[in-house]
Order: structure tokens, then C-alpha cells, then sequence
């Protein structure tokens, strides 16, 4: 038997061991080629498994001249829009759909399925007009009504919000994944609580406020994080919508970095230095939130 | 503090098409226990969260007191209600749970504490006011709910099938305490359960309520004795009382075999019903056969088989020696019969 769970316990550790090696290889790839200096990155014709002397110089490279120090800040901002907005709907939309009895509640349910189906990428025209002109549905009812004549707004009212934090984070917010994840938690709260914060004289907004809110407060952080991450990690919309650097996020820059010259040799090894200074943030974060994203994962009122 | 009386007037409540309440008309005294008794699914619950306020009604009014209640929110009512599962808040102390009504109605502190603080005292929960609900025992966690539902001093208190969660000794003690609480703060209180001894010990009035109906609402003493229909009759006794299809003709009430059972006035069909306890064995009377026998220390209750196949309950005294198989001879006296009528199930009044 000691036998048998000993062998068993080997196994486990070398596919584990196997494991940890597949995931970390480019990472510690990215970190050796972080290292090198361009020349010798180039001598060595390729990516290989030494070990340089130049990271602090290409940190210090990063740090002072090129643009993603700024960026990074743009990064925070807009990966905490993204985390903030998707927590603040989903909540506040599934309190809505879980306490409240409506015949809409399936067919809103359904429509809030729809949009985890369809990633933005897919849509990124569409959604490029309407950040480019905000205005457009006001537009359309402008013209429709009428109303732009009479008032003389007219019809043509521009508002662009490219190019602006804002105009980046709320399309890849526009996704509520967290509203499956927070239903299910409001469903594991005793059944009554609702009626009995009613009996004390708790209207729906107090409810939220003095007992959801506080209650959902594991869930709410392990979301915030998994979105600020998930923002931060985003690539195509940013770039599409943030057309100059001083608007653009870190990871948007960081590709640039690779992009200098055309036949050149791209700067590898600053390319690598950029990634890990980029993801540094990110990697603290989990660090620090393991635990709670865990045990907010878990879905149920501790 | 004395509680307001409870009108209701034809109140009505569906789910669907099918009415879960189906006009329901009753007076429930002020100051008085009601104990709404019933089983599972026939209303009792959607009943009381339409006293409370917490669900609307169809059609029909309901008054507390003097004032017409059922436009109003549940904290324009004066009602508290204490949960099944208690529907304590988790995060908050014992003191935040109990206050919580308090704070939302803007009563500031050290007012509030003092009352918390009062409310505890009633439910010997001192000591405790520091602990989350999660480091407290069931009987514990009823306390809070019962010391959250009279900290605001209502005038009419719910319970919502209060006990069903403690075990049976604790459940006992609580339904003593129930009581002495009731009598202390005078509340009209309204105590919603499917358990028929609850219902006894506690009640001055017990509701009966089947399939949103009322059948019955009186004194557990005329329940008991006077049971308006074979379902009360049915439902109310451990073992429930036996009911037996007869026909009357001749002054005796016979089984469909033609077995006479009982002297009885009544003409035409009935429902016989009679309690295992006032069934006497003897020498005289009409044999049956015993197909198990229980001895519960206080009593023995046996099952036996008439000569028609109807199966009877009897309780009889200790010491009795009756084996399966036994043969035996009952007889039904002729004053604790009770007679149903067959189609509606109302109890017939025999002259
Ligand atoms: N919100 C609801 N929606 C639909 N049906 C309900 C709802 N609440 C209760 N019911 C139905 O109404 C009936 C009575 O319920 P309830 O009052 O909870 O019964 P009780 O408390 O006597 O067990 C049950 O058949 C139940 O399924
Ligand atoms: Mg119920």
C-alpha cells in the first residue's frame, strides 16, 4: 500500500515537474534574452541559453526612452476602468435579474448571454463608429423626430471618444461574464434574506448597499483582478482605437517596440526587457491576490 | 404592549392560474397566538408574507388594527417576522443583526444599543452580541432572530415555521419560551407551522388551512374534540383519527359487508370517524383481527383489520396482551363518534 502511493506520489511530481518546465520555458527564455545586448543577441544568430550582463542597461533603456513608462500608467487606468465598469454592471444588473421577479428577466438574461458570445474583435468596426461618434443614436433621433430642425442642434452632433481612456475600456468592459459568476453566488445566500432586510425596513437600494454589497465583497475582488488582468492583457481594440502613443497601452507599445525598422533584425533583447517590465504588475497582482481570487472563485458565502 | 387584531377579507392569491389563497376571510384576535397549521404546499407561508407585506395580494383587504394594510410596505405595518433558516445577515455581529431595523429608522445610538442591548436581555442572549451568526448554534441563531424580530416592539410578530430547524429537546424548550415570551410582550403573533403538536401547545386559536382554504378555526380544544371535517379530523391526532365509510339505517351505522359498528341515529352515508384512544376491546361489539402491535411505553397502539379490510388504529392501556393474529372484539361508543358527510367532508351534527 506505502508502496503503491509512493510510486503514485513520484508520478505525480515529474508530470508536475514536466509541467512547471513547459510553462516556465519562455518565460525563462524572455528572461535570458533580457539579458543580452543587441549585439550580441544578433552574434548569436538566434535565441540561445546565454546568460548576459545587460539587463539593468536595457531596463534603463526602457525606463528612460521609449514611451512605456507613460503607457504602463495608461495601462493602470485603463485596465482599472475595465475591471470597475464590468464589476459595477454585472452587479448591480444581476442584483436586478436575481431579486426582482419579471416576466424580461429570462429574455435580459438571454440578450446578457449574447454578449459573452460575441468577442470584440469580431465586432471592431461597428464598435469603432460608435466610439468615433458617440453621438450617433442621438443622431438618429435627432433626424427621426425631427427634433434637430426645430431645436437647431441638427442632426450631425459629433463626440469622439477615441483616443481617451474611456473610449478604450468601455467596449472590452461591454461583456458580463461576471453576471454568471455573481448569480450563482446570490443564489447561494439564504433565500429569505431579501424578505428579512425587507421586514427591517431595507428598501432594494439599502439591501444592496448594507447586505449584498458586503456579503459579495470575496467575489467582487476575485473579479476585479481576473478583469483588470484580462484589460490589461487586451491588444487589438486598444490599438485601434488609441492612434498615438501618449493614448495607447503598455502592451500596444510594447509590440511597436518590435517594429522599428524593416530589414533589421528586431531588438530582441529589449523587446524581452519591455515584456517583463510590461507584465510585472499583472504577475505582483496575482501574487498578492492569490488567495482571495481563489476563494472568491468559490462561489459561495463563506 | 398589546397587539392589534388581524382582518382578513376575502383575500386572494394565485400563482398562475391555480389560487394558492382562494378567499380567505378571518378575524385573528388581538394580543392573541394563531397558529396557521397545515401541510406542506397548502398556503400557510404565502398567507403570512401577505400580512407581513411581502407578498401582494390578488384581491381582498387586509386590516391590522384599525388601518387597511395591504397597499402598504412591510415597515409601514408594524410587523416582525422571524425566518425558517433564520435569514440572518452573515456579516453583521449579533448586535448589527438585532440593530439593523433600528439603524435603517434612523434610531441613533446609544439608543439603539440600549434596545439591542434590552431585546437580547428578553432572549438571554447576552454576551453573545459580539459574534457572527456563523459562530452560533442553531438555538442561538433562533434567539437573534426572535430578539431582531421584537427589538422594534411590534404589534404583531410572524413566525415562519420557527422551529423546524432545532432538534427535538431544543424544540421544546423554544416552544416553552415561545410562550412565556408571548405572554410578556403581548404582541398579536402569528405562528405559521406544519406540525400538529406545536400547533396545540402553543395556540389559543389554530387555523387550519388545505389547498388555500380554511377548514377549520377554533380553540385546539375544538379541534381536537370538534373537528369541523374529516380532514381536521384526519390530520389532527398522533395516530390521526380512524375514518370509516358507513351507511346509517335503523338507528346503527354498518360497514358496506354489513358489519354494525355503532349505534347511531343518522340515515343514508357517512364518514365515521373515531379516535384510536376512546376505541374499547372487550367482550361485546364486532370482531376484528390485529395485524400489529407497537408498545410505546405509555400505551400500546396496535393496528387490526375489520372483517371488511378496513385497517383501524387503536391505542390501548398498558398491560394489555394482544399479539398478531389475535382475534379481538372492539366496540365504538356511542359518544365519541364523530360523522363526516361523505361528499363534502363537513361534519354532520347528529341530533
Ligand atoms: N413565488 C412563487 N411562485 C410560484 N408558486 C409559488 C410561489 N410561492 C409559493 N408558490 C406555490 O404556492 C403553494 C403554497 O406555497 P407556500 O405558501 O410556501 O406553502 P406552505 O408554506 O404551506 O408550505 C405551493 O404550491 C408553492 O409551490
Ligand atoms: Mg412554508
Amino acid at each position: 500500500m506505502i508502496e503503491r502511493t509512493r510510486s503514485i506520489d513520484i508520478a505525480a511530481r515529474i508530470i508536475l515537474i514536466v509541467g512547471v518546465a513547459f510553462i516556465l520555458a519562455p518565460l525563462v527564455i524572455a528572461f535570458l534574452t533580457a539579458t543580452l545586448s543587441y549585439e550580441q543577441f544578433v552574434r548569436n544568430g538566434g535565441i540561445t541559453l546565454q546568460v548576459g550582463t545587460h539587463f539593468l542597461d536595457n531596463l534603463a533603456y526602457i525606463w528612460t526612452e521609449t514611451a512605456l513608462p507613460a503607457q504602463l500608467w495608461n495601462s493602470i487606468v485603463i485596465s482599472t476602468l475595465v475591471a470597475a465598469i464590468k464589476c459595477a454592471f454585472a452587479f448591480t444588473a444581476t442584483f436586478a435579474l436575481v431579486f426582482f421577479d419579471n416576466r424580461l428577466n429570462r429574455i435580459v438574461f438571454g440578450l446578457t448571454l449574447v454578449t459573452v458570445m460575441l468577442p470584440l474583435e469580431l465586432v471592431v468596426i461597428t464598435t469603432y463608429q460608435i466610439v468615433a461618434n458617440i453621438a450617433m443614436p442621438l443622431n438618429w433621433i435627432l433626424a427621426l423626430t425631427g427634433l434637430g430642425e426645430i431645436t437647431g442642434l441638427g442632426s450631425d452632433l459629433r463626440l469622439s471618444l477615441l483616443d481617451t481612456y474611456v473610449g478604450v475600456a468601455a467596449p472590452i468592459a461591454c461583456a458580463s461574464t461576471s453576471v454568471f459568476i455573481y448569480r450563482q453566488f446570490f443564489l447561494s445566500l439564504p433565500r429569505d434574506l431579501p424578505k428579512a432586510a425587507a421586514m427591517d425596513g431595507a428598501g432594494p437600494w439599502r439591501f444592496m448597499w448594507d447586505i449584498l454589497l458586503p456579503l459579495s465583497w470575496t467575489p467582487l475582488v476575485a473579479t476585479f483582478m481576473f478583469w483588470f488582468i484580462g484589460g490589461w492583457t487586451q491588444y487589438l481594440w486598444p490599438l485601434v482605437a488609441a492612434s498615438t502613443p501618449d493614448a495607447q497601452p503598455a502592451v500596444v507599445g510594447l509590440a511597436r517596440l518590435a517594429t522599428t525598422e524593416q530589414d533589421r533584425i528586431p531588438e530582441v533583447p529589449m523587446l524581452m526587457t519591455g515584456a517583463l517590465f510590461v507584465s510585472f504588475i499583472p504577475v505582483l497582482l496575482i501574487a498578492v491576490m492569490q488567495r482571495q481570487i481563489v476563494r472568491g472563485l468559490n462561489l459561495s458565502e463563506k | 404592549m398589546r397587539g392589534d387584531a388581524i382582518h382578513l377579507d376575502a383575500v386572494t392569491k394565485s400563482f398562475g392560474a391555480t389560487p394558492v389563497i382562494d378567499a380567505i376571510t378571518a378575524t385573528l384576535g388581538g394580543g392573541e397566538f394563531t397558529v396557521i397549521l397545515g401541510p406542506s404546499g397548502c398556503g400557510k407561508s404565502t398567507l403570512l408574507n401577505m400580512i407581513a407585506g411581502l407578498e401582494r395580494l390578488n384581491s381582498g383587504k387586509i386590516r391590522i388594527g384599525v388601518r387597511e394594510v395591504q397597499d402598504l410596505p412591510p415597515k409601514d405595518r408594524g410587523c416582525a417576522m422571524v425566518f425558517q433558516n433564520y435569514a440572518l445577515y452573515p456579516h453583521m455581529t449579533v448586535e448589527g443583526n438585532i440593530g439593523y431595523a433600528l439603524k435603517v429608522a434612523g434610531v441613533r445610538q446609544p439608543e439603539r444599543s440600549r434596545r439591542v442591548a434590552e431585546a437580547a436581555r428578553v432572549v438571554e442572549l447576552g454576551g453573545l452580541l459580539d459574534r457572527r451568526p456563523s459562530e452560533l448554534s442553531g438555538g442561538q441563531r433562533q434567539r437573534v432572530a426572535i430578539a431582531r424580530a421584537i427589538v422594534r416592539e411590534p404589534r404583531v410578530l410572524l413566525f415562519d415555521e420557527p422551529l423546524s430547524n432545532l432538534d427535538a429537546k431544543l424544540r421544546h424548550g423554544m416552544r416553552m419560551e415561545l410562550s412565556q415570551l408571548h405572554r410578556t410582550i403581548g404582541a398579536t403573533t402569528v405562528f405559521v407551522t406544519h406540525d400538529q403538536v406545536e400547533a396545540m401547545t402553543l395556540a389559543d386559536k389554530v387555523m387550519i388551512l388545505n389547498k388555500g382554504r380554511i377548514e377549520q378555526f377554533d380553540t385546539p380544544h375544538a379541534i381536537y374534540y370538534r373537528p369541523a371535517s374529516s380532514f381536521v379530523a384526519g390530520f389532527i391526532g398522533a395516530p390521526p383519527m380512524n375514518l370509516l365509510p358507513v351507511t346509517g339505517g335503523g338507528g346503527v351505522l354498518r360497514l358496506d359487508d354489513g358489519t354494525e359498528l355503532a349505534r347511531n341515529p343518522h340515515e343514508g352515508p357517512a364518514i365515521l370517524g373515531i379516535r384510536p384512544e376512546k376505541i374499547s376491546i372487550g367482550d361485546k361489539g364486532f370482531a376484528a383481527r390485529v395485524v400489529y402491535r407497537e408498545d410505546l411505553g405509555s400505551h400500546t397502539a396496535i393496528v387490526a383489520r375489520l372483517s371488511g379490510g378496513q385497517e383501524v388504529q387503536v391505542a390501548t392501556p398498558i398491560g394489555m396482551h394482544l399479539d398478531p393474529a389475535d382475534t379481538i372484539t372492539f366496540d365504538f361508543p356511542q359518544d365519541h363518534l364523530h360523522l363526516f358527510d361523505p361528499a363534502t367532508g363537513l361534519r354532520l351534527e347528529t341530533p
